[in-house]
């Protein structure tokens, strides 16, 4: 049983490791890793949390910090590819900026609209936004929802 | 499938899929009847409130009378009068916000004005559903500002003074006169009551009570349907719009079989912001078509024409715009004459003004010359001066407005402006009452939410 148990802490360890490596890869140099969470339904709050993504690149610089916005629930629409924010998500991508897209939400919107939304070219789906931010927040990222 | 190949795949599909994009722009057209996709609320409450003290120093005339030039409007009492003109309070937005493509707009008027004045201090002044499905052909439905001349279709709560120019007030400001024909049988045929004068002469202040319309003002508005869109073209943004309507203001329905057409056109140069201040360099024509139904003897029917164009160029700290406007038939003739207005006379007239924001301040200082000829070339013949529906002969008014404006914030600013008025006419009895019209001061607070 120990051994056993010993075997998934490693494998655990290994996976964990893999995956801050991962992240490493992208941004090697990156000091700082932010994770910004949109969830609101607040037209403001959409241009707020690109204003803090672009805070945190004018700060640190584009290779010094490694940025993600994950939006679920209402906050998706950010990544509608219609949004009127669509220039301003491209300029954060060339920037360094990632975007993902819950598919919980995305699946929730496609019923009520009897279609898929279609979202912008930027944003990746993942399959649940809060666990994008669990998975990232333990590969050390700091979570900031403005 | 690891992240960048996620993206790859994401943005092929996004290629393959992609459709017309839409233009957000930020002209009047697309402020007031379009939301910023995938970004509006379901319903945003806005409105602004405006308060102001208003003080005319026009003389009587011979008879110790007043006409409304030298009177404080809506109700055209006295001369001077503080007053809440404007209390808006409206609802926009997207009622549905996981579909960008359908939007409304409504808002409704408290304030003490020419929408209002008669009718219970509360009028709805917009209520639309625009429909963006159409890549080029965005249409509106409903109640709404119509295409047309900037003083009217810009919002009021970002005009640069506190009165509008005299060739707006009159030419385009369309007023609807009551009627007694309200309420007649149908049975006896189309009404005709030409024995009643609805006219008022000019009267001794206080309770001079020279405004005899009841009807709300036209407030440029309309209900009807239009198509419209902005397409962006570099830094410009060329603008169209199409609207039918009932041409009959803000009344609900249609008083005759008789509808409006409405026709827009404008090319800018976006220098730069948003909003109903953006920076840039505009050029705008318009035209506008109708015919009206005389309110007082409904077998007579009469053209309503009206066009202009112009430019507005706003690059801090400057500012300056001018507009022509001319109009055929149904030339206003004063609030106190109703009658006079069904007719066929024609009209012009234009403004030129600017303004210069005082760097490193608050402050910002406007200039403004208007001139209006009403009745052009038009001499009464000598066989009817005294019937109650024929109009005056030519007569001018010219207007030189200094004003300044203190910003507060960007939701608040105040407006103070001295208005030099000069007026004559060519009919003795008209010239009489108009030459007696002096300067006017105004002050003026707005604050937007």
């Amino acid at each position: 049983m120990k051994n056993i148990l010993s075997v998934l802490l490693l494998l655990i360890a290994a996976i964990s490791s893999y995956q801050i490596q991962a992240a490493e890869e992208d941004k090697p140099f990156a000091e700082e890793r932010i994770v910004l969470q949109i969830s609101d339904p607040n037209p403001f709050k959409q241009t707020l949390v690109l204003n803090v993504a672009n805070n945190l690149i004018k700060a640190y610089g584009q290779d010094k910090v490694d940025v993600e916005i994950v939006a679920f629930g209402p906050g998706l629409r950010l990544m509608f590819k219609e949004n009127v924010n669509s220039g301003r998500i491209q300029g954060l991508t060339d920037s360094g900026v990632k975007f993902s897209a819950c598919e919980n939400t995305i699946k929730g919107m496609s019923k009520k609209l009897g279609h898929a939304p279609e979202l912008n070219s930027n944003a990746v789906p993942v399959s649940a936004g809060v666990v994008r931010i669990i998975e990232l927040q333990n590969q050390g990222f700091k979570l900031i929802k403005p | 499938m690891n992240y960048k190949n996620k993206l790859l795949m994401n943005a092929i599909g996004a290629a393959l899929l992609s459709s017309a994009s839409t233009v957000q722009a930020a002209n009047w057209l697309m402020l007031q009847g379009t939301e910023a996709p995938g970004q509006s609320a379901r319903a945003k409450v806005w409105g602004f409130i405006q308060a102001q003290y208003q003080h005319d120093n026009s003389d009587a005339n011979a008879g110790g009378g007043y006409n409304p030039p030298k009177l404080i409007g809506p109700n055209l009492d006295d001369q001077s009068a503080f007053n809440v003109n404007r209390a808006r309070i409206g609802v926009r937005g997207t009622g549905f916000p996981l579909d960008s493509k359908v939007n409304y707009f409504i808002l409704a008027e408290f304030g003490n004005n020419g929408i209002t004045y008669g009718d219970d201090g509360k009028h709805l002044t917009d209520a639309s559903i625009t429909l963006n499905h159409i890549p080029g052909a965005r249409i509106r439905a409903g109640l709404f500002k119509t295409p047309g001349a900037e003083e009217g279709l810009q919002a009021i709560h970002v005009f640069d003074y506190i009165n509008f120019t005299t060739v707006t007030n009159q030419l385009l400001l369309e007023r609807f006169p009551n009627s007694t024909c309200d309420g007649a049988s149908p049975s006896a045929g189309p009404c005709v009551q030409t024995t009643t004068d609805l006219n008022n002469a000019a009267s001794p202040t206080p309770d001079a009570d020279m405004n005899q319309f009841s009807r709300s003002v036209g407030a440029f508005r309309d209900v009807g349907i239009q198509v419209f869109d902005t397409f962006k073209a570099g830094t410009w943004e060329n603008s169209y719009a199409i609207m039918y309507g009932n041409g009959n203001g803000l009344n609900y329905g249609d008083n005759d079989s008789n509808k409006d057409l409405y026709l827009y056109l404008s090319t800018e140069n976006v220098f730069g912001g948003k909003g109903g201040r953006r920076e840039g360099l505009k050029m705008f024509a318009w035209h506008q078509d109708g015919k009206r139904t005389n309110a007082v003897n409904r077998t007579q029917e009469q053209d309503r024409t009206r066009s202009g164009l112009g430019f507005k160029y706003l690059q801090r700290p400057f500012r300056a715009s001018a507009e022509y406007m001319q109009g055929k038939g149904m030339i206003f003739q004063g609030q106190h004459r109703p009658q006079h207005l069904f007719n066929d006379l024609e009209a012009k007239g234009y403004y030129v003004e600017g303004g210069w924001y005082i760097p490193n301040t608050k402050w910002e200082i406007d200039l403004r010359y208007d001139s209006y000829t009403r009745d052009e070339n038009f001499k009464q013949p000598p066989t009817s001066p005294a019937t109650p529906s024929a109009p005056g002969d030519e007569s001018t008014f010219d207007t030189t407005t200094v004003g300044a404006q203190y910003h507060f914030n960007k939701k608040t600013r105040m407006n103070v402006e001295y208005s030099m008025r000069d007026a004559k006419s060519d009919t003795t009895a008209i010239d009489n009452n108009v030459k007696g019209i002096n300067d006017r001061f105004a002050i003026q607070v707005t604050h937007v939410f």
